[in-house]
């Protein structure tokens, strides 16, 4: 039966897709403005599944102020737009605003939400996003959790699971999740893959450095993936609903027992050398062979530790939920959400094709 | 990125220089006796220094208004940058030029330029001299996001892709050009956004964090030098005082220094960094400290006591024979 009130949250990262990386690879450009872009259309069809009320996380980068711009100006014909609400955040253009806008979407009862940005937005949401689902689109650099999909589909999709029109058990699945704890206090957690390095800094975040990468712990690993998962992805695929993980422990090419060449980052293939492979079950603490470095999730350099600490890994299978997109417009097909009129009968064809 | 203790603690020592110089003209100038404007770099530290720490005599940097870091983290000597700013003869341009025309050639350092836009064009410059000679030189032009509205950038960008020189561009974005807010004034969201109708890479890095600007500084130099060709960076950062000493920031928010000065201080963060990892000891910073506090009231003392240029001063230096 569908909730009296639909909403559904927005998150956007503006600063997804800027990184290092357009530097020192070929990584593509994602401009702001193509990102209001894709807000405007999901919103044109939250609007047409009857979606009432779509919270938007603001931001100081330009993307709310493009927004607004975007509601005051006429809609196009036959559209109807949800009522947009930027959530009661005080935007200080780090990570810590998306972790704010999601608890607070959470907390006003978003029965979706939909993130524009790469592994790393898509990370912080996860953090915050507790039992709501997730429909993410590409946006950032490496792109294995979120998909490239159409907005417009993404918003009919969370509008469909927000207003019950497609069950949640029928639209989502539960991803795995890597959690990482330092001197046994939980710190934080990856989608995809964490990976410790001896770099001492995070610097400028991202790891596109195949030498001394030292472990890499993927939730799953897929053949056809960029990033540093498609290490592990080129060795042994997983799939996301695997319930287990992989977990490789890496070396210079002269003392590896098999070399991968791997698309570590965009426009990046390098030969990396693999020790070996062991299979990651959920539960088991594994602690890190360095004891100085920085441990890089979902390919950002995020934790920085010292001989002192005690860094341990493990797999988890309570991550966040996902909405999957084609399984859910299928459902939605079926259900004959879309037929306005007329019957679903469809006559067999007749002729030459 | 690795970095050993000596590059830590010159990286420290080149930041907190910078930080004190700065401070000292913001008292120093409240008492009247310094002449003309003074536009203070305090907070932007990191980025200065991120860029300067890779370079060294075969590279040129252009500075704007603001200069006093990119001087002092190019390698010129505080006690004639301090000289030049009281207008006094023993200054690094005979106390002609006061603080918005510090240059020293010699040291790769062509200029703080009062002409907002002025040091793209002069880049291009420095950028096709080390390309033409092969130096493997560098030329950096460090513009502000007024600055880089102007034509002169715009057409700088252009110039240096078209030729492929070995120059950086680098925004500092502190949020306001002179008081008009950078949202209200710049077409695009990002300055990054710019670099690709330039055909040029664009980053944006956190300008509060020494070691973000240090490894995006160096693969971008690195680009430049193997011949990759211009890159375009915007360092994210504010300052911590007025666009000129005397700005009433009525543009500003009551606690927008305070929140700033006690959350994103770049040397702040590099000490926590560096003391937390137990690279570096915290008397080891505390001695540079120390130092470096001796050395800026050293330099205010002499220039203060330092002579003015005298009359026949004024009819040398205004031509250049070639």
């Amino acid at each position: 039966m569908a909730r009296s009130v639909a909403r559904v949250g927005i998150v956007a990262n503006p600063a997804a897709g800027r990184d290092i990386r357009r530097l020192v690879a070929q990584a593509s450009v994602f401009p702001i403005a193509e990102k209001r872009n894709m807000i405007t259309r999901a919103l044109s069809a939250l609007g047409a599944v009857g979606v009432n009320e779509v919270l938007i996380m603001p931001d100081g980068a330009g993307l709310t102020h493009r927004i607004v711009r975007a509601l005051r100006a006429p809609l196009p014909e036959g559209q109807v737009w949800p009522e947009v609400r930027f959530v009661d955040i005080e935007p200080g253009d780090t990570a810590a605003d998306t972790l704010d806008a999601v608890r607070l979407m959470v907390d006003d009862g978003v029965g979706a939400i939909i993130v524009l940005g790469g592994d790393g937005t898509n990370r912080l949401v996860a953090r915050a996003a507790g039992e709501v689902p997730l429909v993410s689109l590409s946006t950032g650099t490496n792109n294995v959790f979120p998909s490239v999909r159409e907005a417009t589909i993404a918003g009919l999709v969370a509008g469909l699971v927000a207003s019950g029109k497609v069950t949640r058990a029928e639209a989502c699945f539960r991803n795995k999740v890597l959690r990482l704890s330092v001197n046994g206090v939980p710190r934080d957690l990856a989608l995809v893959d964490l990976c410790s390095s001896p770099e001492l800094f995070i610097g400028s975040r991202a790891l596109w450095r195949a030498d001394g990468l030292d472990q890499l712990f993927v939730s799953f690993a897929e053949a056809d993936a960029i990033g540093l998962s498609s290490i592990a992805g080129l060795v042994r695929p997983i799939s996301r609903r695997a319930p287990f993980g992989l977990w490789l422990d890496l070396c210079p090419l002269e003392r590896a027992s098999r070399v991968i060449r791997a698309p570590i980052a965009p426009g990046i293939i390098v030969d990396v050398g693999v020790e070996t492979v062991t299979t990651l079950t959920p539960g088991a603490q594994v602690p890190l062979r360095l004891k100085r470095g920085v441990v890089a999730l979902d390919g950002e350099r995020e934790v920085e530790f010292a001989p002192t600490d005690q860094v341990l890994v493990s797999l988890a299978e309570d991550g966040p939920f996902s909405v999957d997109i084609e399984r859910t417009m299928i459902v939605a097909a079926q259900h004959g959400l879309f037929v306005r009129t007329g019957g679903s009968e469809i006559s067999a064809a007749s002729g030459a094709a | 990125m690795q970095l050993s203790k000596a590059d830590l603690l010159k990286a420290y020592r080149m930041m907190k220089t910078i930080r004190e110089f700065e401070e000292r003209l913001h008292v120093e100038f409240a008492t009247g006796e310094i002449p003309g404007f003074v536009h203070l770099y305090a907070g932007e530290e990191a980025s200065a220094a991120g860029f300067c720490m890779h370079l060294d005599g075969r590279d040129r940097i252009a500075s704007t208004h603001r200069g006093h870091g990119h001087s002092i983290a190019k390698g010129c000597d505080v006690h004639a940058m301090m000289a030049e700013i009281y207008g006094k003869k023993a200054g690094l341009c005979g106390g002609k030029g006061g603080s918005m025309h510090i240059a020293d050639l010699d040291k790769g350092m062509l200029g703080a330029n009062g002409i907002v836009g002025g040091g793209p064009p002069l880049i291009c410059g420095a950028g096709l001299a080390a390309k033409m000679l092969k130096t493997g030189g560098v030329a950096i032009a460090f513009v502000g996001d007024g600055g880089f509205n102007q034509g002169t950038t715009a057409e700088s960008l252009n110039l240096a892709s078209v030729w492929r020189l070995p120059c950086l561009f680098v925004v500092e974005n502190n949020g306001y050009a002179e008081s008009t807010s950078s949202k209200w004034a710049v077409s695009c969201d990002d300055f990054t956004d710019r670099a690709s109708a330039y055909n040029m890479p664009g980053i944006s890095v956190d300008g509060h964090d020494f070691f973000a600007v240090y490894e995006a500084a160096g693969e971008a130099i690195k680009r430049a030098r193997s011949g990759g060709g211009p890159s375009l960076i915007e360092v994210k950062i504010n300052r911590y005082y007025g666009h000129f000493e005397g700005d009433a920031q009525t543009y500003r928010g009551p606690d927008e220094v305070k929140k700033l000065r006690e959350t994103k201080d770049c040397l702040m963060l590099f000490r926590k960094r560096v003391e937390g990892a137990t690279l570096v000891d915290a008397a080891d910073m505390n001695k540079v400290d120390t130092e470096v506090l001796a050395l800026i009231d050293d330099s205010v003392k002499k220039a203060k006591a330092a002579p003015k240029p005298t009359a026949a001063d004024l009819l040398t230096d205004v031509y250049v024979s070639y």
